[in-house]
């Protein structure tokens, strides 16, 4: 399995920043207004075909997060 | 460093347990509602006098708030840390980025349970009220999950 590397300490930062930007009014309602895609559509329609209820999708979740942990740890 | 055991079911039926009027919100609550995004945190948006009562469920679990429960409301949000992260909106009412004033209040009546593991259920806000907390930001993943949430609306009116 390949080790995830962490992204250096400026560019986490610089993702941290365009993570919690504020948007501007018409680009934030812009991007709410985006249609849906079929692989977006897809990918829920699986996550709740594969996690059918509100426990099994935090199971779920769950499990990968702390894999994703462990992989950050290496 | 050696992660915590950190019991996420536990977690959720000792807040059920002890009475605390808590929302689960964020990106948490999507999840559980079928939409498949990632966090690293738990957001909960919890009735102003009940912090105390939170906090004093969530110290068996080795969660330390960062603020003390007055600190916390004059504030409007605090967290509680170990390995894990819990966001916690204390303040009575949030405005959304339209200057809509949103109370805690309100969405407590109308909230809807989730059944997190066998006989615990986690309270969260309706799905109408939930895409009303996501307005509080204008941050990009806050309008990618308006989006979704939007999406699952329409999809549960027209079932």
């Amino acid at each position: 399995m390949t080790k995830l590397v962490p992204a250096s300490p400026q560019l986490a930062a610089r993702w941290r920043a365009e993570e919690e930007r504020r948007l501007p009014a018409d680009e934030f309602e812009a991007r709410i207004r985006a249609p849906m895609t079929d692989d977006e559509r897809a990918l829920i329609a699986w996550f709740q075909r594969r996690y059918p209820t509100p426990a099994a999708r935090l199971a779920a979740h769950r499990r990968r997060e702390l894999e994703r942990r462990r992989q950050r740890r290496g | 460093m050696q992660a915590s055991e950190f019991d996420e079911a536990a977690f959720f039926a000792a807040i059920a347990a002890s009475g605390v009027r808590a929302l689960l919100i964020g990106r948490r609550a999507l999840i559980a509602l079928g939409l498949p995004v990632m966090t690293s945190d738990y957001d909960f948006w919890i009735h102003a006098d009940d912090s105390a009562a939170f906090n004093a469920a969530l110290a068996p679990f080795g969660l330390i708030p960062n603020r003390s429960p007055d600190e916390a409301r004059g504030i409007g949000r605090y967290a509680l840390e170990n390995d894990e992260h819990v966001d916690v909106v204390v303040a009575r009412g949030v405005s959304t980025i339209d200057g809509l004033m949103v109370q805690f209040s309100d969405l407590w009546p109308r909230r809807q349970q989730l059944q997190v593991a066998p006989e615990i259920t986690v309270a969260a806000p309706s799905l109408d009220d939930l895409i009303l907390t996501k307005r509080f930001g204008a941050r990009p993943r806050d309008a990618d999950d308006i989006r979704m949430l939007e999406d699952l609306r329409r999809g549960a009116a027209g079932s």
